[in-house]
């Protein structure tokens, strides 16, 4: 599903940033890993290039089969809609659409139908037990719920790969748990899971651990 | 991707950007709403002002010049400096005769007088003129006719009386076929006529007795003089270029220096509607200069805000670009919102100029119930739509494009 080879990036600037080093890293179809490491290791910059929201320097990415290197804006946002899921943080919801919009939302930039996008919205929310929710604004939701509209939404274009970037990092241990039981449940459905954490419970539900310090990937470790 | 105009949620989105700061969205938008009123009021606003002063005019040939005798200023042929001369019907019928690109030509002469019907005197004036006199000043014919060509040949004594000399002597009656007298001469009222235009020379006819000019020199002993002469150029000649060729004629006939420039007076009443002319082209152009100054503020304002937009919603556009929104999406969101709040501001200051201008164009109405056009034409709305609608888009491309240029994850890490 994903092969890595050789990456590197650097941040320009007038000391210039080395932030990957020579990554190396192979997941495959149905794999639910995560990623960890110290701040400032690179874990955040590497799930940006696995999600072709920044670029690296050189190497080679290959997603689900496709070259990823070079490509137009139109092409890196045409592969985000339909291969990769994101689940971010701070939830990144966009707080005047009510959550049916806000799950709905990567459809209409498919140029799916207002109705059949809603439908398919309203299924994902009901899978994530929100369907009473779905015409609450963000800021009436909780954390936890605001993160189910999150994974909903990164979920309705069917993608090949979801990528979540410390998905529990804002939650309660409690809420922790349950989201981190919703992306077993789709491991389990054969969906690939990358998750970009700090957290060692995070990371021990995961099939396996990559950790990663100072830009180089020191240790892979299988549950 | 499907055409996002036929979206709802689309409509829906540019709605709750637009609702979200109510405030910042009706300051930008009485921009936009003020200055295309205020392009709109200012042109249909000329318009009429243009109407109304022509309104003014109207009736009054514009190529039309005056000839008149002055003393002489130089001796000459036995007549010495302070002479007075005369203009004489032969002068009219020399230059009738001589000079081509005359086309309405009237000698003119003018004296005060009582006129009286019974025993109702009403103070008056009376006018000689020829029948061509319709042609360079149109009066308005209330009943009968004006002077004929047979009541100039013939010597008739009939008379077209001013509409306040009617309304006087006669009391609503129809005055048409009875005689009035001027000066101890009879004459047979055959018309009842007004002033069209504000324009006058010598007085409004509304106040004056018009006869035939050849039964006015005989009526007052006038010999073969007249006061002045009224002519009109063809299309296509100016008055002055016919200056010398009358000149030369009356310099022929009276005892004007050749180089006596003040002897014959010439006055070129072209020359003033030039002017005004000149003028309107003026207000055109001010008017123009203001009402654009005023659109642009309001444009300007909009780019503002959506600058202000864009860099508010960094991390939202960052958002939509990590699940798959591609440049042109981002670009069309952005000049929607501009172009939605150009065209319901700015269709809205159309309307309300329209109302101005309708409620303008009725308090110009007169006593006939014609109004000035303070109005806006069907293409000038256009015009001005297709202008705010391309400015709206070019005040939102700016943003749009330095939205487009954020990287998604730069935009995504925007606090």
């Amino acid at each position: 599903m994903i092969h890595l080879s050789d990456i590197n990036k650097t941040y320009p600037g007038a000391v210039p940033l080395h932030v990957l080093k020579g990554i190396n890293l192979d997941i495959a179809k149905g794999e639910l890993v995560s990623i960890m490491g110290a701040s400032g290791s690179g874990k955040s910059t590497l799930l940006n290039i696995l999600g072709i929201l920044d670029s690296y320097d050189t190497g080679e990415y290959v997603l689900d089969g496709t070259l990823i290197r070079n490509l137009s804006e139109n092409r890196a946002a045409e592969l985000r809609n339909k291969l990769i899921g994101f689940v971010f943080q701070s939830f990144n919801l966009i707080n005047y659409k009510d959550a049916l919009e806000n799950v709905a939302l990567p459809l209409f930039y498919q140029g799916v139908s207002r109705r059949k996008r809603n439908k398919l919205a309203l299924e994902q929310l009901d899978r994530m037990g929100l369907r009473e929710w779905s015409h609450h604004l963000p800021s009436e939701l909780s954390g936890g719920q605001k993160q189910r509209v999150a994974i909903a939404r990164s979920l309705i274009t069917k993608p090949a790969i979801i990528l979540a970037d410390e998905p529990t990092g804002a939650l309660d241990s409690k809420t922790s748990v349950e989201v981190m039981k919703i992306f077993r449940q789709l491991n389990d459905e054969g969906m690939t899971t990358v998750i970009v954490t700090h957290d060692p419970n995070v990371g021990a539900q995961t099939n396996r651990i990559i950790r990663i310090s100072d830009g180089i990937i020191t240790q892979q470790s299988h549950a | 991707m499907k055409n996002p105009i036929f979206d709802i949620d689309n409509w829906k989105e540019i709605t709750a950007t637009l609702s979200r700061n109510k405030t910042r969205t009706f300051l930008t938008a009485f921009g936009i709403f003020w200055g295309t009123a205020m392009l709109a009021m200012l042109w249909g606003g000329a318009q009429g002002l243009q109407d109304l002063l022509r309104r003014q005019f109207s009736g009054f040939a514009t190529n039309t010049a005056l000839v008149h005798s002055s003393p002489i200023t130089m001796p000459y042929r036995g007549y010495s400096k302070g002479m007075w001369w005369t203009v004489t019907q032969s002068d009219v019928n020399n230059i009738r005769k001589s000079v081509s690109g005359i086309d309405a030509l009237t000698p003119i002469a003018t004296r005060s007088t009582n006129a009286a019907f019974g025993s109702k005197t009403v103070s008056s004036r009376i006018q000689g003129v020829s029948s061509e006199y319709p042609k360079i000043n149109e009066p308005i014919i209330y009943s009968g006719r004006f002077i004929n060509e047979a009541d100039e040949y013939n010597d008739r004594k009939v008379c077209v009386i001013g509409k306040r000399i009617a309304d006087e002597l006669f009391k609503g009656d129809d005055p048409i076929g009875k005689f009035i007298s001027m000066d101890n001469i009879y004459y047979r009222v055959v018309g009842v006529a007004g002033q069209k235009s504000e324009l006058n020379i010598n007085g409004r006819l509304d106040d004056m007795v018009v006869v035939p000019i050849s039964m006015m020199r005989r009526a007052y002993n006038l010999g073969n003089n007249i006061d002045f002469m009224l002519f009109t150029a063809k299309q296509g000649v100016k008055p002055s270029d016919l200056q010398p060729k009358i000149e030369r004629i009356l310099r022929a006939a009276h005892p004007i220096h050749p180089d006596d420039s003040q002897a014959i007076r010439f006055m070129d009443i072209s020359k003033e509607f030039e002017m005004v002319d000149n003028m309107f082209t003026g207000v055109d152009i001010l008017v123009l200069f203001v009402g654009l100054g005023s659109l642009m503020a309001g444009i300007i304002g909009v780019g503002n805000i959506m600058w202000i937009i864009v860099k508010e919603r960094t991390q939202e556009i960052g958002i939509r670009r990590a699940i798959g929104a591609k440049p042109r999406d981002i670009i069309m969101q952005i000049l929607s919102e501009s172009v939605v709040l150009t065209i319901v501001a700015g269709t809205a200051g159309i309307c309300f100029a329209v109302l101005i201008l309708s409620a303008v164009a009725h308090g110009s109405a007169d006593e006939t119930g014609e109004m000035a056009r303070f109005q806006l034409t069907f293409m000038n709305a256009i015009y001005i739509l297709i202008l705010f609608l391309s400015l709206g888009t070019a005040a939102g491309i700016i943003p749009a494009i330095k939205a487009m240029r954020i990287k998604p994850i730069e935009a995504l890490n925007d606090k």
